[in-house]
């Protein structure tokens, strides 16, 4: 009938390389994430952008170790939101790149991709740091618990 | 696949030798001659191309600037060097790009010649950056056409409030010559541009700068009707890239539908990649005439060393045909290695008619023009 519709956006804030010379990155939430993209569409969109998208528009998870943050609004327009997403430039003075790993219209897939992307960056990262196979390292401990939370999530 | 035509490169001693003074405003700035990179600049360039993997580009062309005027004495092709340094990566196919800024002193003509052909022939790549109405004219109508110096990438500069109107006539020509527009994305961030843009006028970076852009991106969109359009990058600061369909998002916003900014970021630069490489061929013809004799018309009994006066016309569809099997055959190979390609498999369709090539081809000219005679 007429059901709200939702996207959920799997972002990927990747951090820029900085300049040795600035301070360390401030550790991100959720919180900080929603303030700087409402900051983004009222300067990009306006007003008129940021009350088509601002009711609907919540940050629904982030995850300090891999970046990896879902964010969830309405699907009329859901592409200013995106817009604003793509010309964000900085969060809290430290400068990222927004890269939407994958884009769904429910939370099942969002999920899925999630969990599916945690798992290659903590791969990328024991590669790189050579581990043998069969070494426990915290990483396993990550892995369940993002996991769980994210299964956690609801529509 | 994704594209990134717009790599910035700069000559790495180009800051260091750059001198202020009054006597060179306004001319090209003296290019040293030796291109040296250091391991500092090296490493800052492979940091960028590995950020640009990461976020999912697998073509991307390197692009040395020029401002106004080609000069055969002091061009030096600073991207051949660079490239036998960068360490090889796997499944990612780098490519040369040349950019001619071109401004009021370009109007009578800018170097891009069939004198310097030699100059332009190691860029796989070569555009326009037009900043005044007589040399958008210039680069729409008489450098759109086929040969070894196409520009095939006209870029606007986006960032500028533009003085001229961008006539449909034209975008029109340009479009039909194959030619693609382009729209770069650093401008919408207010990101840092290209140096040699920057100074040749063609570029701004800061608040008026995206309204500008979002103004001029808009009028190229609308004139062009998302046909010939291509989306690259430009970016000089690792922050300000962005993966490419975040960039095809930012299109639509535009006014673009999502099908034609899809298609801006894979399909239309990889026909433009194709098409820039018959500037190394005859006319833009992409697959040379290859003799073919049908199955059926020679007897089997006939060896094939004697040369017979009953040669069959060759049909001009097998031709044909075959002409889209060799170009199948060269996209599959990638854009490296085509040359090689073609002539493999024009080597293997001669197999049985090699030595004989040459007479039938001339006993099969005088069958034409038999029958032109009789047609008359």
């Amino acid at each position: 009938m007429v059901r709200f519709k939702n996207r959920w956006l799997l972002v990927e804030l990747i951090p820029a390389p900085q300049t040795p010379s600035s301070a360390a990155p401030a550790r991100l939430d959720g919180q900080k994430i929603w303030a700087s993209l409402k900051q983004s569409i009222i300067t990009n969109f306006g007003d008129v952008g940021w009350g088509s998208v601002g009711l609907s528009m919540s940050v629904k998870y982030y995850s300090p170790t891999t970046n990896i943050c879902i964010i969830r609004v309405a699907r009329d327009h859901h592409k200013i939101a995106w817009g604003a997403l793509t010309l964000l430039t900085a969060i809290e003075g430290t400068r990222y790149i927004p890269n939407v790993v994958h884009l769904s219209g429910t939370v099942k897939h969002t999920q899925l991709a999630a969990v599916a992307h945690n798992r290659a960056v903590i791969a990328r990262i024991r590669a790189q740091a050579k581990t043998p196979s069969g070494y426990q390292d915290s990483y396993e401990e990550y892995l369940k618990t993002s996991a769980m939370e994210i299964e956690a999530l609801q529509d | 696949m994704f594209f990134d035509l717009n790599f910035p490169v700069h000559h790495p001693q180009h800051s260091a030798a750059q001198n202020v003074s009054k006597k060179n405003k306004g001319k090209q700035p003296q290019q040293p001659n030796d291109v040296s990179y250091s391991p500092a600049q090296l490493s800052a360039i492979e940091t960028r191309l590995d950020l640009l993997v990461h976020l999912g580009y697998t073509v991307i062309a390197l692009n040395q600037t020029v401002q106004s005027v080609v000069n055969p004495k002091s061009h030096v092709n600073i991207l051949d060097p660079l490239l036998a340094q960068l360490r090889p990566r796997q499944g990612i196919v780098l490519l040369k790009r040349l950019t001619i800024v071109l401004d009021q002193d370009s109007e009578k003509g800018f170097g891009l010649t069939p004198a310097n052909a030699a100059l332009f022939k190691p860029y796989d790549l070569i555009s326009l950056v037009p900043t005044t109405l007589a040399t958008f004219s210039l680069a729409c109508l008489t450098h759109s056409q086929p040969s070894a110096l196409t520009a095939h990438i006209i870029s606007l500069p986006l960032t500028l409030r533009l003085d001229f109107r961008l006539k449909h006539t034209l975008v029109r020509t340009a479009l039909k010559h194959g030619v693609v527009f382009e729209i770069t994305y650093v401008g919408a961030l207010g990101g840092e541009n290209d140096t040699t843009l920057t100074d040749a006028g063609a570029a701004e970076s800061g608040a008026l700068a995206k309204r500008n852009w979002w103004a001029t991106a808009k009028e190229v969109t609308r004139v062009t009707k998302g046909k010939g359009l291509i989306i690259s990058s430009g970016v000089v600061a690792e922050a300000d890239f962005r993966a490419a369909k975040d960039v095809a998002n930012l299109v639509t916003l535009l006014g673009l539908p999502q099908e034609a900014s899809h298609s801006a970021t894979t399909k239309i630069p990889k026909s433009l990649v194709l098409r820039a490489q018959t500037r190394q061929t005859y006319r833009a013809v992409f697959s040379d005439p290859v003799l073919v004799i049908p199955e059926g018309a020679t007897p089997a009994a006939q060896p094939p060393a004697t040369t017979s006066e009953s040669m069959p016309a060759p049909a001009q569809a097998k031709v044909a045909g075959n002409g889209n099997e060799k170009k199948r055959a060269r996209e599959e190979d990638g854009e490296d290695g085509a040359a090689a390609s073609s002539s493999k498999n024009k080597n293997s369709n001669n197999a049985g008619t090699g030595p004989n090539s040459n007479a039938e081809g001339s006993s099969r000219k005088k069958k034409r023009k038999k029958n032109n005679q009789e047609a008359q």
